[in-house]
């Protein structure tokens, strides 16, 4: 098994979805075994032979499967995962197909009942009545943690549940200070650290600030690569949020740039970087997995 | 704000965070999406009719409904006194005859009214028009695009969801046939092909003709399982070269000399604030922008009325054959 740094190195699961920022081409010239949870499974675990030793991923039915596999391989154990929820590709999907919001709330809810939880389906039901957004949120975050439980046993250590970017970046935008305090203590009650991936770095430290949260207690996804990509408003701007926490709390996403950059040229930036607390990055091969982590393991 | 549902959502919240805007009043059917609006906009006004939108003295209005309803809700916008400025979601219309009353309202007026043709603020659709209007590739000789996703590759909710959305053409086709008119000005109807699936058309496959002889073919379909994100995409050709484009990358090919490629990366990609995607943020700033300007914003309504036409035609094509 790898040595444990300080950092946090992360598997990614963009190509465990087929997902590619770089471009959809690239995607359609993959080799389709990437999807496989069993091949994915066996490349988290490679992973975790060469450095890795977490895995950041969005919950889903591939992922849970992924999860199912490292802990009948009995690897679980050596694995902090970092779950990001919602899958919003799946519900925007969703909500595609079944006409629009009130049609995928109709879905949800069926989720819910199926899930047998009376506790959930009580909460659900009085959260949707009462028109109430935190007791929908933490029945949603209830049965989200539910499945990842189920899939990775009880031997698993969730070190954080972080909210998907879409619902962070909405909730910035709305300002919607009491969503992000109720979600902060809900995970923290469940012993998990509290997480945001978000595209708006520095607009999320700003208002974290405003709003009293301390960024540095919280986890903070967001993108950080050499050539600025994804980094919004600039990529200075966002070194000069990060510059300016207290603590080290950022893990850093698009790294490579959706594969524009090297590995090397990458970790040389992040490596640079203060206040970082990890990196997440996605591999699709056997040899990328081992030659990726092997490297950061090293520089980082 | 009139309609809560994904777009009405996506766009409240760009608007929100764009200078010299603020959410004064939302207008939304659902009883269910209004009480959680209520939580959620805390001092914003939540009304369940387009009319009583009048008495808050708006500026501007989004209309961010199901496209069967775009016609009667921006109708009411102007006919009660709403607001002069509107925005309204793809497509403008059902069909050309609404899109063109529309467009007659939208210039008496007198306001600005633009329509939300996302993809072209994706920087890579404005760099393959930069090119073109550079005569990179010399004069376009012939075009083929697509409009692709995989939404409803699973089969689920085909029929019910795809009308609500207004059918292929105007849930997605629409993009492509909005980027050829924006690169290749006047298209003319050739010819019209279509496949079903029971009795669903599963893609729609026409061609155009434009101005020296252009011709055009596109498809659109939501059953394209590689694409796991919708996507538009184009190659051009002209008397001097290539052009590949989609939502990522554009290509260049001359005839002679290198060729060139340039990823969203290299397109300077970022905006002040990104919710999903960064075209969101330009393309509200843009018709905010115009509206404090008072000058026209791209794509109008009359521009818009034109994706709604040749989409009739094509519906009508397909309908005889």
């Amino acid at each position: 098994m790898a040595d444990r740094t300080d950092k946090l190195l992360l598997v990614g699961d963009n190509p465990f979805h087929n997902i590619s920022h770089l471009s959809q081409d690239r995607t359609k010239l993959r080799d389709r075994s990437v999807v496989d949870p069993s091949y994915a499974a066996g490349l988290v675990m490679t992973s975790l032979d060469n450095g890795a030793n977490g895995f950041m991923f969005s919950v889903s039915e591939t992922t849970l499967s992924i999860l199912e596999r490292v802990r009948n391989a009995e690897r679980i154990e050596d694995l902090s995962l970092f779950a990001i929820v919602p899958y919003a590709y799946e519900y925007v999907r969703l909500a595609a197909q079944t006409g629009g919001i009130v049609g995928l709330a109709k879905v949800f809810s069926k989720q819910l009942a199926s899930s047998g939880s009376f506790r959930a389906i009580a909460s659900g039901a009085s959260g949707l009545l009462g028109a109430n957004p935190v007791s929908l949120l933490k029945t949603y975050l209830a049965y989200e943690i539910g499945r990842i439980k189920s899939s990775a046993g009880k031997h698993a250590k969730i070190e954080s549940v972080l909210l998907h970017e879409i619902v962070v970046d909405m909730a910035l935008a709305l300002n919607l200070d009491w969503l992000f305090k109720a979600y902060i203590d809900f995970v923290i009650k469940h012993e998990y650290t509290p997480g945001f991936n978000t595209c708006n770095f520095p607009y999320l430290v700003d208002k974290f600030n405003g709003w009293g949260i301390d960024p540095a207690k919280v986890i903070i996804a967001a993108p950080f690569n050499r050539i600025g990509f994804e980094m919004n408003p600039s990529r200075e701007e966002c070194e000069r949020a990060l510059k300016g926490l207290s603590e080290p709390c950022l893990i850093a996403i698009s790294i490579l740039a959706a594969g524009y950059l090297r590995p090397d040229d990458a970790m040389e930036y992040i490596a640079s970087l203060p206040n970082v607390k990890g990196a997440a990055v996605g591999v699709s091969k056997e040899k990328h997995a081992r030659e990726t982590f092997r490297l950061f393991n090293s520089k980082f | 704000m009139v309609g809560l549902g994904k777009m009405g959502i996506v766009h409240s919240c760009t608007l929100n965070v764009l200078p010299n805007v603020e959410i004064v009043a939302v207008c939304e059917k659902s009883g269910m999406i209004r009480r959680f609006s209520k939580k959620i906009f805390k001092e914003v006004s939540i009304v369940d009719d387009v009319a009583k939108l009048a008495e808050f003295d708006l500026d501007a209005a989004f209309v961010t409904t199901p496209i069967p309803s775009h016609f009667s809700v921006t109708k009411a916008l102007y006919a009660n006194n709403v607001v002069r400025n509107v925005f309204v979601e793809k497509t403008l219309a059902d069909n050309f005859e609404q899109a063109s009353e529309l467009t007659k309202l939208a210039s008496r007026s007198e306001g600005v009214n633009m329509v939300g043709y996302l993809r072209r603020f994706y920087v890579t659709f404005r760099k393959a028009r930069d090119l073109l209007l550079q005569k990179a590739i010399g004069t376009p000789s012939s075009f083929g695009g697509y409009a692709y996703s995989a939404d409803f590759c699973d089969g689920r909710g085909v029929s019910e969801a795809l009308v609500s959305r207004g059918g292929i053409l105007r849930d997605l086709g629409c993009y492509a046939i909005d980027l050829s008119l924006w690169f290749f000005g006047e298209l003319h109807l050739s010819q019209v092909k279509t496949s079903t699936r029971g009795d669903q058309s599963d893609s729609v496959k026409f061609e155009v003709e434009g101005s020296n002889g252009l011709v055009g073919y596109l498809e659109a379909s939501p059953f394209m399982p590689d694409y796991r994100m919708p996507e538009i995409g184009f190659l051009i050709k002209g008397s001097e070269g290539e052009i590949v484009v989609n939502d990522d990358r554009v290509e260049l090919r001359p005839v002679e000399g290198k060729g060139s490629t340039w990823y969203r990366h290299d397109l300077d990609d970022r905006v002040p604030f990104c919710l999903g995607l960064p075209e969101y943020y330009r393309e509200d700033a843009l018709f905010v922008d115009s509206v404090m300007k008072k000058q026209a914003a791209e794509p109008d309504f009359g521009m818009a009325a034109r994706v709604d036409d040749l989409i009739g035609q094509i519906e009508q094509g397909g309908r005889n054959g």
